[in-house]
């Protein structure tokens, strides 16, 4: 489908724009105010809304999921507004990427951490801007001059004889004022800093806040699928109708079922199974977790693999390298957002002819969803203004809501019924349909002495997401936490060799970070424990030239919840990725005779800037969370293509029980010079290599295969 | 097609339904708009559906809306007409414990069923078995640990 591989390809670009990042954001961008007046008042208007009550808008193009964006990006503007928080809201943007796109990208997606990264310093200049605007516009509205104005906390400006007016009520001059290149800061830290509590949570206690699957429209219809059992197969007949069901269609990858509410939809699309044929995939080898296995075997044996590339080369590392050599495996995982995959979409026609498709979704790639509506028979026509997206609240994205394979899906039933759906794939399918976190095999080969590595050759074999679309044969995204080492490594290698697979893959929470962080961090500890070094000081020895590093694992090793821990119960790991520098370290006990469980984490986090600290705590909180379940009990195999994994009774995740406590010290960079890193994801790659570093303290025992407990089910305590 | 009368958050009820094998969960969600409970595993395993039947916390994927006849069924929608519940959702609040939010509902609603029927902060907190994707457990142990006025 070409629409499909052209919207794959961009996103695979965001991870090459990572390492760009940063340079993107210390660049004063003003967001096209520049552009003219017309321009520039509809800037304005796009960005920050004040309407008469005085409640000011901030409309953003990055999702909310959880990791409390919209308010962190909120508080970023009403710092620069000088607002109370309470008459703060924010709320998601339409679909216009050269507007609402991560400046400097131009794609309205929401991953790789990079939203307030890459927000920070153009919306700040924006906010400003507004503020400038707005007392500009209280001199045209009342009288004297933009100096004479002053900004005054609560959404107000004030002049010496006119008094203290609202926002609100010079609103009317605003599309009158002159744009400013730039505009003097509040940077009053009022609110930038502060625990703030996040807007969008009062209505997640009470049960008002609409997710994508709480869509309701007059009218609507119901609709769940049945995929084809193996992955990729599609589908050669299918009935066209079913007891019960409203319509049956065929999907082209699945067979959707439309009925009066969703529990006969995605009943009878499970007793539809039997009835359908399947064109199955073609080479079952390239579908199967053991032939991959082996494959990833063979392909670290071999001198040189095909289409091997090497990302980083310095010195001469063989030779260098005798003390480690060792092969980390990491596992193909589920997204398993808590809301599973919905999409709710309504076809207007007139004259017969389609004039509107809306859709209401959960999806952390905006920029993509007119080229999958264009896609679609009939609908290549379709102008901008004739597709729109209502971003609604995501039950979890961690990558999975780039995709767009379920959003297509509902635009084809909806155009199909005439009415709108509302289609909710059932767990069981959600499951075995995922985009899968990339299966990856790691060699490390690893020397040196009590002052450093020596010699280091890395080999990452894995079910590389970009070579499999193959627009690329690999961008940094199968070696990112490989690559670009914190630590002084003289003599190095890393090299890349793609696994090829059929497999479905997708981006997961951390990425490349989330298997080869597991890997480095653990080949370190095994080096320093060869070398009878500690492992934290032995990483500092080697961190020298990188202040902020050292900073944090310095900051780790002196921490009394870190010394408060029993060595031989403990491990750590550390790492340097989405800009931001994480600490991690772990204590666990023998759990239920056979297993452990964490009882104790503590995370020291340099992400520069800091928005909100709560918020930073709370994705540290959720990080290990994610790294805890995944490391410990996940794995998605698969049989000649037929996902093993059938719902959370056989994917055990994280309950109360289970959750250790995790506290957290933030170390604020300067605020003058640092800009906001990535915390999204950083929480999650130290975990894996932390536990099996521990594990060994406590048991001799290296874990180099994750997980630690493959099989594990919910029921079983 | 059959018709269940049952109480709904107080209020007297009567659905006409296609089957009354109908889950609850999708005759609150789908028929009568009140999707504050959450659809999230079907298999009585992550919680997020969870309801009060009776003052007992229940999953909602499965109760059929026929064994529901008669009884009272109390979703996250009402939760704030009680006074404990209020107080729940201002600890959640204070402790700001929803991340994507999508599990808030259930895990509520299952801390609330337990701690009205007189069971204590401690046991509660620590022996939920919602899911929450997102890892919100800390904050929710912290939550109820901090009611106040609660054994
Ligand atoms: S949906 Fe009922 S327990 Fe998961
Ligand atoms: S808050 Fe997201 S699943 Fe619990």
């Amino acid at each position: 489908m070409s629409a499909k591989r052209t919207t794959d390809t961009m996103v695979l670009d965001r991870r090459s724009f990572l390492g760009g990042a940063a340079a993107a954001v210390l660049m004063p961008v003003t967001l096209g105010f520049a552009a003219g007046r017309a321009d520039a008042a509809a800037a304005v208007g796009a960005y920050i809304r004040i309407d008469a009550s005085n409640t000011v808008t901030l409309i953003t193009g990055q999702t909310e999921m959880g990791q409390g964006i919209g308010s962190g990006l909120a508080q970023i503007m009403a710092e620069e507004l000088m607002l109370d928080w309470a008459q703060v809201r924010f709320e998601h943007a339409p679909v216009n990427p050269a507007l609402y796109g991560l400046p400097g990208w131009g794609l309205q997606l929401t991953g790789g951490s990079t939203s307030t990264m890459m927000w920070y310093a153009p919306l700040r200049s924006a906010s400003a801007i507004a503020a400038w605007r707005l007392r500009a516009a209280a001199a045209l509205t009342f009288g004297g001059l933009v100096e004479q104005w002053t900004l005054v906390a609560g959404g107000n400006v004030k002049h010496a004889s006119y008094g203290v007016k609202t926002f609100a009520s010079v609103l009317g001059k605003v599309a009158s004022t002159p744009v400013p290149g730039s505009a003097p800061f509040a940077g009053t830290k009022r609110i930038v800093g502060q625990r703030v509590r996040r807007i969008d949570l009062a209505a997640k206690v009470d049960g008002s806040a609409k997710f994508g699957m709480d869509v309701m429209l007059p009218g609507m219809v119901f609709a769940s699928v049945v995929h084809c059992p193996a992955l990729t197969g599609t589908v050669k007949s299918c009935p066209t109708r079913a007891s019960g069901a409203l319509a049956v269609v065929n999907l082209g990858n699945a067979v959707g079922v439309v009925a009066s509410n969703t529990w006969n939809a995605m009943r009878i699309a499970s007793t539809l199974q039997s009835k359908i044929t399947w064109t199955l995939p073609a080479n079952p080898a390239l579908l199967d977790s053991g032939s991959l296995a082996s494959a990833a075997q063979a392909l670290q044996a071999a001198a040189t693999p095909a289409n091997l590339k090497v990302f980083e080369t310095a010195g001469s590392p063989d030779g260098k390298t005798g003390t480690i050599d060792a092969t980390y495996i990491a596992p193909f995982l589920a997204h398993a957002c808590m809301e599973v995959m919905n999409a709710t979409v309504s076809v207007t026609k007139t004259n017969g002819a389609v004039t509107l498709v809306e859709l209401w979704l959960p999806t952390q790639g905006q920029s993509f969803v007119p080229g999958t509506v264009r896609s679609v028979p009939g609908l290549a026509n379709l102008a901008d203004a004739q597709i729109k997206v209502n971003s609604m609240l995501c039950g979890g994205g961690f990558g999975r809501k780039i995709e767009q394979d379920y959003v297509l899906q509902a635009v084809k039933l909806a155009l199909t019924v005439g009415k709108p759906v509302k289609l909710t794939w059932s767990r069981p399918q959600d499951f075995k349909n995922d985009k899968y976190r990339p299966y990856a095999s790691m060699r490390v080969r690893l020397g040196g002495d009590a002052n450093g590595i020596g010699g280091l050759v890395y080999r990452n074999v894995s079910a590389s997401i970009s070579f499999q679309q193959g627009a690329n044969p690999e961008d940094t995204g199968a070696v990112a936490g490989a690559v670009k080492l914190p630590y002084a490594i003289a003599n190095r290698r890393i090299e890349f060799a793609p696994l090829p697979t059929a497999i479905p893959l997708g981006y997961w929470r951390s990425v490349g970070e989330s298997y080869n962080t597991f890997a480095i961090e653990s080949a370190i500890d095994e080096l320093a424990l060869a070398l009878n070094q500690d492992p934290i000081d032995y990483r500092l020895r080697m961190l020298g030239a990188d202040p902020r590093a050292s900073r944090v694992l310095q900051t780790l090793k002196a921490s009394p919840r870190y010394t408060g821990m029993a060595a031989a119960k403990r491990g750590a790991a550390f790492l340097k990725g989405f800009n931001s520098y994480v600490a991690l370290a772990l204590e666990i006990a023998p759990d239920n005779g056979s297993r452990i469980r964490v009882t104790k984490a503590h995370y020291v986090i340099d992400c520069g800037l800091v928005i909100n600290p709560d918020a930073v705590e709370a994705q540290m909180q959720g990080g290990l969370a994610h790294g805890l379940y995944s490391a410990l009990y996940n794995r998605v195999t698969f049989a000649n293509g037929v996902p093993q994994v059938q719902n959370f009774s056989n994917y055990r995740v994280l309950t109360a029980r289970d959750m250790p406590q995790v506290t957290v010290d933030i170390i604020e960079g300067d605020p003058t010079t640092t800009m906001p890193g990535g915390v999204g994801e950083t929480g999650v790659p130290c975990v894996a290599p932390a536990l099996a570093n521990a594990y060994h303290r406590l048991s001799g025992t290296r874990v180099r295969e994750l997980p630690f407990y493959p099989g594990a089910t919910m029921s079983e305590d | 097609m059959a018709q269940i009368s049952f109480k709904l958050n107080g209020v007297a009820k009567t659905v006409t339904v296609d089957s009354p094998e109908t889950p609850l969960l999708w005759v609150l969600r789908d028929q009568l708009g009140l999707t504050g409970t959450k659809y999230g595993c079907g298999i009585e395993v992550c919680g997020a559906c969870t309801v009060l039947i009776n003052g007992e916390p229940e999953k909602s994927c499965d109760a059929s809306i026929g064994e529901v006849a008669g009884k009272s069924v109390m979703t996250i929608e009402a939760l704030k007409t009680d006074p404990l519940g209020a107080r729940l959702q201002a600890a959640w609040l204070e402790h700001q414990v929803p991340q994507c939010g999508f599990c808030q509902s259930g895990m509520l609603m299952a801390a609330f069923g337990r701690l009205k029927a007189g069971e204590s902060r401690a046991s509660t907190a620590s022996s939920l078995s919602n899911i929450c994707q997102c890892g919100t457990f800390q904050r929710m142990k912290e939550a109820i640990l901090g009611l106040p006025g609660v054994a």
